[in-house]
């Protein structure tokens, strides 16, 4: 009996440690990151591992003096914020009519809007850039909204409407009765009520937006207008690579979205969770 | 819809939803109809266009490096079912049990690299995978392993398995708390029941947990494939598709013909060919698993 419970310790133990040995190397990597960035050049070289002897935020001060990252960071931060307003507003607007009225049109423009989940962004590359050619859209400060709001919206619709569906007609009915018109009703009623959904669709849509590559590769050509992830692949091509300054400038890139992270981690992985499953 | 509210004028309804509607149009549908359009023609961005019928699409069906391509998605995708979802089942599996500690951090720790930036992930393994500087030779090295140091992004024949490493990584944490969800859904008496009949660990996760999630397993290996239909970033940033072509998948092909080659037109094809594609993989593996799920 003893034996069997020192076994059974003894097991317990080794997976913990496995466990515990799988979680850490998902994130050696990144704080490897962030604290070789605060090494210099030298010191890293001298040893790839080590935590740096004397911290320091030369690195940092490079990343945006040559670099310009703090120009590509105000970029991506500019357009995701644009974004997420616009697909909150958009999607919101389009989950109450599709959740709570039949008109004419419906099943097309749902369908339309739903069907969007499947597209394959690579196939709207060529045309989007064509497109834009045409309208004198490549290569300004707002291309990227375009898409990132479009592409955005089918599945902050879908989440939106079904969310919305649930909500008793009961209050919209009040509200009439009591004299409020339907743009009263939908921005001073219906939208706190929506205020789960709405953090919900916020974080996807800022993850997505911040985190997208495509696009902003192919429809943004000056420096000044890059956005974050394309300033990296610039910055790697361009100068002759210090490994610890390319550090910092990945670290300037992922901060913001991993202290969002840690701070709101629960909704993140809901929000996150609930755009995939459902779509 | 078993009621209808007070019903607005349909002038209200085209106010609210012209923008919207129309936003989605030129940005989506128009593109992917024009999509379709440049799919028939020999284009290479100017004025001229040439119309060539269903030629590209012939091209496109003899084209050995898109083939060859499709091939090394199918192959990343393969290792990502199983690299992914088998390791976040077995996870899932044990934060079942009384015996494994810490699960709250776990799970918040091994999602992290879900919310990063595909583009940002590719550096941090372009960095490790670095012949001098890089940290995965050092621990080979450190552990006794040094035999096994060589230069992962630059050996054709390991290539393909090396990119797949950082997309395997970066999105265990996503099927794992995928799967935990559909198992806190599930009666805890189950797992108990299961408890006192004997089942231990293995048994009890072939014989309980498994059936019990297959439904949700099954949506987690349509997104994964899905998702690895259309790998660009990971892929461009680590390799660009090379050395030579031997870690191309579809999208970097079509972005290569597309915008480095301006072949448009045939870029266009290839787009055409990977929406087809990824579409009858879908079905296809859906029908195989005998679709029980949504």
């Amino acid at each position: 009996m003893n034996i069997k419970k020192i076994a059974f310790k003894i097991g317990a133990l080794i997976l913990n440690i496995l466990v515990m040995i799988l979680s850490l190397s998902a994130i050696f990597p990144i704080v490897w990151l962030i604290y070789s960035s605060l090494k210099t050049e030298r010191e890293f070289a001298l040893s790839i591992a080590s935590l740096p002897a004397h911290p320091t935020f030369e690195n940092y001060v490079n990343a945006i003096k040559t670099a310009k990252m703090h120009i590509y960071f105000f970029n991506s931060l500019f357009i995701t914020v644009i974004s997420v307003i616009l697909i909150v507003i958009f999607s919101f607007i389009v989950g109450y009519f599709f959740a709570r009225y039949q008109f004419k049109g419906r099943t097309l423009l749902y369908t339309m809007f739903l069907a969007g989940m499947l597209i394959p962004i690579h196939a709207l590359l060529v045309p989007l850039f064509v497109q834009f050619k045409v309208f004198g859209l490549l290569d300004r400060r707002i291309t990227l909204i375009f898409p990132y709001v479009g592409l955005g919206l089918p599945m902050a619709i879908f989440l939106m409407e079904n969310f919305i569906r649930d909500i008793p007609h009961e209050i919209e009915e009040a509200a009439y009765i009591d004299g409020a018109t339907l743009t009263q009703t939908l921005f001073r009623i219906i939208l706190p009520i929506c205020k789960p959904i709405i953090s919900t669709v916020v974080i996807l849509s800022a993850l997505s937006t911040w985190n997208e590559f495509s696009f902003a590769l192919v429809l943004i050509k000056s420096d000044a207008l890059k956005t974050l992830p394309v300033g990296l692949t610039n910055f790697s091509s361009q100068y002759t690579v210090k490994y610890t300054q390319l550090m910092a400038a990945i670290t300037i890139a992922i901060l913001p979205v991993i202290i969002t992270y840690l701070v709101f981690n629960k909704k993140v992985i809901q929000g996150l969770v609930a755009g995939a499953v459902k779509g | 819809m078993e009621r209808q509210l007070f019903k607005p004028r349909s002038r209200v309804f085209i106010a609210y939803l012209s923008l919207p509607v129309l936003w989605y149009l030129f940005v989506v549908v128009v593109p992917l109809v024009l999509a379709i359009r440049y799919s028939l023609y020999e284009w290479s961005g100017g004025p001229k266009m040439r119309f060539v019928g269903l030629s590209n699409y012939v091209q496109l069906i003899h084209d050995y490096d898109f083939w060859f391509s499709f091939k090394n998605n199918l192959i990343i995708t393969l290792l990502c079912i199983i690299g992914q979802i088998g390791i976040a089942f077995i996870l899932a599996a044990m934060m079942t049990t009384r015996v494994l500690k810490f699960k709250e951090f776990h799970r918040t720790v091994i999602f992290l690299p879900v919310v990063l930036s595909p583009v940002v992930i590719g550096f941090i393994w372009m960095l490790m995978y670095n012949q001098q500087i890089g940290i995965l030779n050092w621990i080979l090295r450190a552990i006794g392993l040094g035999s096994l140091v060589r230069p992962w992004l630059d050996d054709p024949k390991l290539v393909i398995y090396s990119v797949s490493v950082p997309l395997i990584w970066q999105y265990i944490g996503f099927y794992l708390v995928i799967l935990m969800a559909s198992l806190q859904s599930i009666p805890k008496e189950i797992f108990e029941a299961a408890e006192i009949d004997g089942a231990d660990g293995f048994k009890r996760t072939i014989y309980v947990i498994l059936p019990l999630l297959s439904d949700t397993l099954k949506v987690s290996i349509m997104l994964c494939i899905a998702g690895n239909m259309k790998v660009f970033d990971h892929i461009y940033v680590m390799t660009g598709g090379g050395p030579g072509k031997s870690s191309m998948v579809m999208a970097q092909y079509a972005y290569n013909n597309s915008f480095i080659m301006f072949k448009l037109g045939y870029g266009a094809t290839i787009s055409v060919g990977i929406l087809v594609l990824s579409l009858a993989i879908i079905l296809l593996s859906r029908k195989l698993m005998g679709g029980s799920e949504k």
